[in-house]
């Protein structure tokens, strides 16, 4: 048995839901933030996730940062060394899923050369006839920078927590790998 | 001279914050470099080891794969209440053997000592033993 702990970087623009997000991920999907209070540096989330097919789990500490542009440099000083990657975008806003690429290689300059698996989230599907980014394009884009891609509604309580399991297994894999490793030095 | 931190002569891992069952703390003072200690994600990552006794430490030998900074830590009071910094490393990276660095301590009396991996080369590092060469001190 073991508890592994992942440092999740949780980032996207301003008014996309990530602390909805994160926040409906803790409370196991009871707990949805409809008045936005807006973040201003980073709120640490920790959240454990049971892996199927055994007793490990991983920890996360999600390090829920600020969308506002004028957060940014007190927000990356906190992003040292991260384990995984969530990235999220409004599917209402064709800007939102623009910066995706912008915050991708902010948090990509933190890793050292490491791997971090990370994956997209499109939110707020619920507002369907407001939607103005479509799914295969997203999904798209995600495949070609290695992501997983999902979609969510935060409101309806949709889909929140399989971006983390599925971070939860990518970070799995990697310890067994590098336990493997480990073993055949010794 | 003995090796002060094996448990066979007494020495206990007293805090580590990281736990594999597989392969727990214990592993570090065993004796054998086959068996190790892993850390589960995330820096930074420490483990204390208690001596049976006060010991005047010369050389601490740690066994290690893909450790980056290290900070090495003492205490020569019987709790683990005042720690003071003794030195601070940054390690080479090794490819397919195991990094094993050397430290001369020079005679300072050690209760316990503390490891702190402060950054890695990868997300998970492991302790495979760690060697401490001195002589008892029998006033503690
Ligand atoms: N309709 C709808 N609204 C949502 C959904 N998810 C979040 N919201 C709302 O969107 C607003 C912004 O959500 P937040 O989670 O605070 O946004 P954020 O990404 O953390 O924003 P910053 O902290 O400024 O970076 C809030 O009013 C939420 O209630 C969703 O799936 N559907
Ligand atoms: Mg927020």
């Amino acid at each position: 048995m073991v508890k592994l702990r992942a440092k999740c970087i949780l980032a996207g623009d301003a008014t996309v839901g990530k602390s909805a997000l994160c926040q409906l991920f803790r409370s196991d999907g009871t707990h949805f933030q409809k008045n936005y209070t807006m973040t201003t540096g980073v709120e640490v989330v920790v959240k454990s996730v049971n892996l199927p097919e055994s007793n490990d789990s991983v920890e996360f500490f999600i390090f829920d940062s600020a969308g506002k542009d004028i957060f940014l440099d007190s927000v990356e000083k906190l992003w040292g060394q991260p384990s995984v990657l969530c990235l999220v975008f409004d599917v209402t806003s064709e800007q939102s899923f623009k910066s995706c690429a912008k915050w991708l290689e902010r948090a990509r300059a933190h890793t050292q050369g490491l791997q971090m698996p990370g994956v997209l989230v499109g939110n707020k599907t619920d507002l369907s006839v407001r939607r103005t980014v479509d799914t295969e394009s997203a999904r798209e884009w995600a495949l070609s920078q290695g992501l997983e891609y999902f979609e969510t509604s935060v409101k309806e309580t949709e889909n929140h927590e399989v971006p983390f399991r599925t971070l939860a297994l990518a970070f799995h894999n990697i310890y067994r790998e590098k336990l493997e490793v480990i073993q055949a030095l010794a | 001279m003995i090796d002060a931190a094996l448990s066979s002569s007494g020495a206990q891992v007293v805090l580590a914050t990281s736990s594999d069952e597989n392969h727990p703390p214990e592993n570090i003072i065993d004796g054998r470099t086959d068996t190790f200690w892993i850390s589960t994600g995330m820096f930074p990552q420490e483990f204390i080891i208690r001596f049976s006794n006060l010991i005047k430490v010369t050389l601490v030998t740690i066994q290690s794969y893909n450790v980056q900074s290290l900070r090495i830590d003492k205490c020569s009071s019987p709790d683990t209440t005042d720690f003071e910094k003794v030195l601070e490393k940054e390690f080479e990276q090794t490819e397919g053997q195991l990094q094993s660095e050397d430290f001369s301590l020079g005679g300072t009396r050690a209760t316990h000592l503390r490891f702190i991996i402060k950054s890695g080369y990868d997300h998970f590092v492991s302790v495979h033993r760690v060697m401490v060469e001195g002589t008892n001190e029998n006033h503690m």
